[in-house]
């Protein structure tokens, strides 16, 4: 049994390896710019 | 394996480690929420502790993750496995404060039940950038709770080891489930390079660790299989009260010499599969270095009370060269020898 359990971690992390690398730059590639304000036209304001 | 229920009891040792754990907790966590409110200061107090509590829950779980392969390649570290089940509840503690919160900050002020909310809210499965990355947290959640809900002896009693470490393997797909949860989360608005760098640096020491470890069984268990006596190690190579690993056909026997004798021990632990050959000898007993059970190397039974058994080998010496044969016997797996001083 503990002899199935070893190669089974071995598996798990040989796939770990691969698939988690992968899945960490996918997410940082996708990442859009966050959306900035454009600064107040001032010509719109108004200073009484 | 016997039906009583073995408690590993309360001792100072123990006591210790709880109160390092929940001392450096409770300054991760003042220090997060503390530094945060200073450098965010348009950050509530629940988003703060949210953050806290996630990344403490997050950090705990790699140092669980470390301990196994750690004492695996460097036995100093064996301390830190002794108590490792309260680690894992303390990190299945932290993810839920942090779920609760979240859960409330972003579900709980709707018409909707904030459960229902969490799953169904965004099914953007389509999409990296906005996947639904909070489901993925909270089945990682679903997973600590059921290792912590069953880390008890009681529990590996009932379940069969076998299935035991069936469930409990389960927390390398909630690590990988909280990678997503995070790469997919915060990570997307998240421009400071701090948090990723840290979530990567922490990726690669985990799979590193691990491989590592792994690595060095594997190449062990390779060994052709074998009949007979097999030569194993110089007499000489096996320190006092301590023993050599070997494997063979597959399996892991810890030779251990005592006393001018010489005795094959299967290598596995009847409580969580400890590796007895990286114990000691204590009070003519095979100790196990994970929690302390102890075998008599004579018959590899428990003393009395106790039930447990492990299989034994029989062992030859011949000019100073141990050989092991590697097929089980019952009571005699002994041999004495006039230790030359
Ligand atoms: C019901 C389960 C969970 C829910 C609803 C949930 C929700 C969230 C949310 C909404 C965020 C983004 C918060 C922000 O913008 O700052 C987040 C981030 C995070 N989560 Fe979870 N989470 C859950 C479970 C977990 C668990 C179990 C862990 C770790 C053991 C975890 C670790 C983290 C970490 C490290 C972050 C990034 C830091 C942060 O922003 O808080 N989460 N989670
Ligand atoms: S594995 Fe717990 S005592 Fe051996």
């Amino acid at each position: 049994m503990i002899q199935r359990l070893r190669k089974t971690h071995r598996l798990i992390f040989i796939a770990l390896a691969v698939l988690l690398p992968l899945l960490f730059i996918a997410a940082l590639a996708v990442r859009k710019p966050m959306p900035v304000n454009q600064p107040f036209p001032p010509q719109l304001l108004r200073t009484k | 394996m016997s039906l009583r229920y073995r408690a590993i009891s309360w001792n100072p040792q123990k006591r210790r480690y709880d109160a390092v754990m929940a001392a450096s907790s409770g300054l991760y966590l003042a220090l997060f929420v503390g530094v945060s409110a200073f450098t965010n200061p348009n950050a509530t107090i629940e988003t703060l502790l949210i953050r806290a509590f996630g990344t403490a829950a997050l950090l705990l779980l790699h140092v669980i993750l470390l301990i196994g392969p750690l004492c695996r390649l460097q036995p100093r570290f064996l301390p830190l496995l002794y108590n490792r089940r309260h680690l894992g509840v303390t990190t299945f503690v932290m993810g839920l404060a942090h779920g609760g919160f979240a859960l409330f900050q972003f579900h709980a002020l709707g018409d909707t039940n904030p459960l229902v909310s969490l799953l169904i809210s965004n099914r953007r499965f389509d999409s990296l950038a906005n996947f639904p990355f909070q489901p993925l947290g909270f089945i990682a959640l679903v997973i600590l709770f059921l290792m912590a809900a069953t880390s008890h002896d009681f529990w590996l009693k009932q379940l069969s080891p076998v299935m035991w470490k069936r469930l409990h393997m389960l927390v390398y797909a909630a690590y990988a489930l909280l990678i997503a949860h995070v790469a997919l989360g915060v990570l997307q608005a998240e421009t400071n390079p701090l948090l990723a760098g840290v979530l990567a640096a922490g990726m690669i020491v985990v799979l590193t660790v691990h491989l590592l470890a792994a690595q060095r069984e594997h190449a062990m268990d390779k060994q052709p299989f074998e009949t007979g006596f097999v030569a194993v190690c110089a007499l000489g190579e096996i320190p006092e009260k301590r023993a050599r690993v070997i494997s063979l056909n597959g399996e892991r026997i810890a030779v251990f010499k005592h006393d001018g004798k010489l005795s094959a021990l299967s290598n596995v632990c009847q409580h969580q599969n400890g590796p007895l050959g990286e114990g000691r000898i204590v009070d003519g007993c095979v100790t196990c270095p994970w929690h302390g059970y102890q075998y008599l190397p004579e018959t590899g039974v428990s003393p009395p009370p106790f039930k447990e058994r492990v299989a034994t080998y029989r062992v030859k010496l011949i000019d100073g060269v141990v050989y092991v044969n590697p097929e089980p016997v019952g009571q005699d797996g002994i041999l004495s020898y006039t230790p030359s001083v």
